[in-house]
């Protein structure tokens, strides 16, 4: 989180911030649209001014959240290279990828030894930074145009690539108690004849983002 | 008319997959709502008849409803396949005509909305060029004319909400807010600039309370800095704007902080003021573990506060739907050294949402407001129920929505159990996350 002393003001974490609280939505509204879950567990509520989707589940609605907590150091230090949300078939096997490419302008990011002087975000930034999410969302939204239906009693999970070897020091140290993070097996990793489906580019001073669907070609098992 | 546009829509439709809605084609190409209404039929007849492309459309039907008795003129927005449905259920049929096209099939309204914001954002002072509503006396007051309706309905401070008022943007108040807030903090300039921060940074607060702290050492090294700043504070008068609000961002931010976090050391006696009212505090529901009030809850909820002040969120909205107290407000109100007579007790938690019209009257009342409570029945399986509770709450607060959820599971061995059962009743196929974490979610619904 970000703290308010002059000294300590990151940009690192208020972008961090503004990227899981985006994935977040994107990741209840992906279950949404999907229908990995029954729409009955969703409530409509308001983000970037638009209204969205999250579920009422408390215990999915953890782990999201969990998941994400986790997730948010790594984009700090600009580790996190895409963040996937997997949904897979019954045998496990992936029949849709939702791919969160995401990448931070390097001089931005916190590798140097001092934190870099603070930018604090204008609120014309922000505001800016908010309408392509909300534009991001919007895609997201309609996407089940461009996709074929999923079979049933799909389940989802959510995948880190990282860059370098960041993830052995998550391995070491647990960010959340009981909430470890393994190395994803080849089989949710890759995908069997992908369709490659470009959703949104997002383009702005602080942070890129590019979304894409990879699908399988033949969904029903 | 040309059928340049039938080309336009074309492109828009299948090849940028947007949904074209009638206001939306009639701003960009700056034509006539009516017309815009026509190029849509137009152009889905036209697609319908070469039965090319899988299209979806919405339609708008507006006319004369009776229910019970009494007779509403009704205006809704129904997929193609209810169109039929809700043009019988009319009495009389006044209009019906397409409100936006699109390929894919949308399961709720919310993208309808999502589509033409930003259109209708950068058009916004001349919205209804193309409209066919048309009201002679409707006409967007000046900003003198804004700022005297504040300053006659509602009691100082008046400089945060005319701000808020003049903007259109609501999401973006509280950030562009909030760079003013971190250098007025410390800049520590005059009363009103910092009364003004402060109840920036304090708005803000609502936003982070969902979020888990993980810079949880921070806050207590923090103390020095922000204690400094309340040493200030006593010394000018407060202000005595007697808001109430309900302090759940302090519970919430409960999560942030363990009780041990040690109390600022450069205890004011202000200080001691502002603890006096945390011992009238309920306990409030809350998403997070909760913590019990004990005998140095005071200092507690002082340095609750306190940390409370330090995070910053720069997102301008919460999806949560957190109670947003109007604590800098009430912060000046406690460090007025006299006994403060209207401590009133604060009730359940109320949740605010980000709509920023803060009128100031000062009176409570009870409404009722639509809570959803989750909790375990007989069989073990969570339920969460919407009703209508009662609720206190002063006019100065925010209008507010649904809060979130409780999502607290008392018995978390009992509902696996339950949910096991119920997967054998259910035939739904939801299976469960792959975490060991998640049990099934069909135990989780009830019979509907």
């Amino acid at each position: 989180m970000t703290t308010l002393t002059r000294q300590d003001l990151n940009f690192g974490q208020v972008v961090a911030d503004i990227l899981c609280e985006f994935l977040e939505v994107a990741i209840h509204l992906i279950l949404y649209v999907r229908e990995v879950y029954p729409s009955g567990i969703f409530q409509k509520r308001k983000k970037y001014n638009v209204p969205v989707q999250m579920s009422c589940h408390p215990e999915l609605n953890q782990y999201i959240h969990d998941t994400l907590h986790c997730v948010k150091p790594l984009i700090e230090k600009n580790d996190a290279e895409k963040v996937v949300v997997v949904i897979m078939d019954k045998e496990h096997h992936p029949v849709e990828r939702f791919v969160f490419e995401i990448s931070q302008p390097p001089l931005l990011s916190i590798r140097h030894p001092r934190p870099t002087p603070i930018r604090i975000p204008s609120d014309t930034l922000l505001s800016h930074v908010e309408q392509l999410l909300r534009a991001v969302i919007l895609k997201i939204s309609v996407c089940d145009a461009v996709l074929e239906n999923n079979p049933p009693g799909c389940t989802f999970t959510v995948l880190v690539h990282t860059r370098e070897a960041a993830t052995r020091n998550m391995e070491k140290v647990q960010v959340i108690k009981d909430f470890p993070w393994i190395v994803a097996d080849e089989q949710e990793v890759h995908m069997q004849e992908p369709r490659l489906i470009p959703l949104k580019t997002m383009t702005s001073d602080i942070v890129k983002m590019q979304l894409y669907v990879e699908e399988r070609a033949q969904k029903a098992s | 008319m040309d059928d340049l546009y039938l080309d336009n829509i074309d492109e828009f439709v299948n090849d940028q997959n947007k949904i074209v809605t009638y206001k939306w084609l009639s701003l960009t190409l700056g034509v006539h709502v009516n017309l815009a209404k026509q190029m849509l039929y137009h152009y889905l007849d036209q697609k319908r008849k070469e039965g090319s492309a899988r299209l979806h459309a919405t339609y708008l039907v507006s006319g004369k409803f009776v229910e019970n008795g009494t007779t509403s003129h009704k205006v809704s927005v129904v997929r193609e396949d209810q169109l039929e449905d809700a043009k019988s259920k009319m009495s009389l049929t006044v209009s019906v005509h397409v409100y936006s096209v699109q390929k894919a099939v949308l399961k709720d309204s919310g993208p309808l909305y999502s589509a033409d914001y930003d259109a209708v954002k950068e058009n916004l002072r001349n919205c209804s060029r193309y409209s066919a509503i048309r009201c002679a006396d409707a006409v967007p007051r000046s900003s003198a004319e804004v700022l005297q309706a504040c300053e006659t309905t509602q009691a100082p401070p008046p400089e945060t909400e005319q701000i808020k008022a003049n903007h259109s943007n609501l999401a973006s108040k509280p950030t562009s807010k909030q760079p003013k807030g971190i250098m007025g903090m410390f800049a520590n300039k005059n009363v009103s600039k910092n009364q003004d921060s402060s109840k920036e940074i304090k708005l803000e607060q609502k936003d982070d309370a969902p979020v888990v702290e993980t810079s949880k050492t921070k806050p207590a090294a923090k103390t020095n800095p922000v204690s400094n700043f309340f040493g200030k504070q006593a010394a000018k008068k407060p202000d005595k704007s007697i808001k109430e609000e309900v302090e759940i961002a302090r519970t919430s931010s409960s999560v942030v902080e363990k009780p041990s976090s040690p109390p600022p050391k450069a205890e004011t006696p202000v200080k001691e003021e502002l603890a006096k009212d945390a011992v009238v505090e309920k306990d409030i529901r809350s998403k997070t573990k909760r913590l019990e009030h004990s005998d140095s809850e005071e200092e507690k909820s002082e340095s609750r506060r306190m940390k409370r002040r330090r995070i910053k969120k720069p997102e301008p909205d919460s999806s949560d739907d957190e109670v947003i107290p109007d604590s800098p407000p009430r912060l000046q109100e406690k460090r007025d050294p006299s006994p403060i007579p209207e401590i009133q007790v604060k009730k359940e938690p109320v949740a605010v949402s980000h709509s920023d019209e803060l009128s100031d009257c000062k009176r409570r009342k009870r409404r009722r407001v639509l809570k959803s409570c989750t909790f375990v029945d007989d069989e073990g399986c969570i339920v969460t129920e919407k009703g209508y509770e009662s609720e206190s709450y002063s006019e100065t607060e925010d209008d507010f929505k649904v809060s979130k959820p409780t999502p607290k599971n008392p018995n978390p061995p009992k509902p696996s159990t339950g949910k096991k059962e119920e997967e054998k009743k259910k035939k739904a196929a939801a299976a469960s996350n792959k975490s060991t974490k998640q049990a099934s979610i069909t135990g989780f619904f009830q019979k509907k």
